[in-house]
């Protein structure tokens, strides 16, 4: 139990910022993946072939700031979905450092909040970094342009956490609402607080 | 007897004193940047964190060994805790088991508007610590800092 302890201390004092915070997230290819969903299947974005786009959540059970948004994440979906913009939600967490967010945890979570989208676990961080998502919550908008994905959007997902009843400004609405009608987003970045996904060092 | 309450007195009194110097004052970005960016000379060591952020608990020895270093200097340390607003219980305790002075936490909903503000690379992601010198943005560390970093970086 001690040598896990300090194992896991090491770790955490290991984990470094691997995405650079100058690095240009918007406009990048995405390539596509495939991770365990809660229900035990695979999904990669080839699951949905009739999608313009997607809403991808990095997410986690154990953030306070991710914990805000359940029901929301649902209403993103429910909205979006039959319009070929499906959400997917994913939690990249180093489980060493947050039991809270592993795979058993995960399964719990999404039948708790009744997620009716697809909650991945990406256990290598690989999906996380290939986004260059660095906390929990943060959003992505990807959208099919020449037979690729490219990001349109990163941020936040709206511009109040605490009182979802006084958001003024849903970020991750309108930027989807705007490429459905063919326009460029007008707010393609924004910042917000959250968990930083503290990745493992190989 | 009479000496037993005068005991019990004087220990209320303590942990009164105690309870009101680790306050936590609430208060909004515009009033935080007053507190921090004056154009006196003192050097402001400002860490944002949060009890639910693993990475910045593990820190706060570091922060606690610099401050024990800046006894009687014109270095001043303040925490801004990005904890929720209905939610202190956690980050009383933390600041209770270490003493921490100088603690503020951040009402603000919408972080897209005061993030930049202080450092416009800073993704949001904690912990992270600004450095200010003489009313102007010094340095800003978007990563866990440690008390040695803290001592050359205010030197």
């Amino acid at each position: 139990m001690k040598t896990i302890k300090s194992l896991s201390i090491i770790w955490i004092v290991l984990s470094v910022i691997c995405t650079s915070a100058f690095a240009q997230k918007n406009n990048k290819d995405i390539v596509d993946f495939k991770l365990k969903n809660v229900d035990g299947n695979f999904v990669s974005l080839s699951s949905f072939p009739d999608a313009k786009g997607f809403i991808i959540v990095f997410t986690c059970n154990h953030c306070p700031f991710a914990k805000l948004y359940p029901p929301r994440l649902n209403d993103l979906n429910n909205k979006f979905k039959p319009l070929g913009v499906p959400l997917i939600a994913i939690s990249s967490t180093d489980t060493m450092m947050y039991e809270e967010d592993t795979y058993p945890n995960m399964v719990t979570k999404a039948n708790e909040e009744h997620f009716k989208f697809p909650y991945l676990f990406d256990e290598l961080q690989e999906v996380a970094k290939n986004f260059k998502a660095q906390k929990t919550p943060h959003a992505f908008v990807i959208w099919k342009e020449n037979e690729k994905w490219v990001v349109k959007y990163n941020g936040a997902i709206d511009d109040n956490g605490m009182e979802p009843e006084k958001v003024t400004e849903s970020f991750v609405s309108n930027a989807v609402n705007e490429l459905l009608a063919n326009q460029p987003v007008k707010t393609a970045e924004t910042k917000s607080i959250g968990c930083q996904i503290a990745f493992r060092r190989k | 007897m009479v000496k037993n309450w005068f005991f019990l007195l004087v220990l209320i009194a303590v942990i009164n004193k105690n309870i009101y110097s680790q306050k936590i004052q609430v208060l909004k970005f515009d009033a935080l940047k007053q507190c921090i960016y004056n154009n006196s000379d003192t050097v402001y060591v400002v860490n944002f964190f949060a009890s639910w952020c693993k990475p910045c608990l593990l820190e706060i020895p570091e922060f606690v060994n610099f401050d024990k270093g800046i006894k009687n200097s014109k270095i001043k340390l303040v925490f801004v805790s990005l904890d929720l607003k209905n939610d202190q219980e956690k980050l009383l305790k933390i600041v209770q088991q270490y003493s921490l002075q100088n603690v503020y936490l951040l009402d603000e909903s919408n972080a897209n508007n005061w993030i930049n503000k202080i450092d416009k690379h800073w993704s949001g992601a904690i912990p992270a610590t600004l450095i200010i010198k003489k009313g102007k943005h010094k340095k800003f560390i978007a990563d866990v800092i440690s008390s040695q970093t803290l001592f050359k970086l205010t030197k």
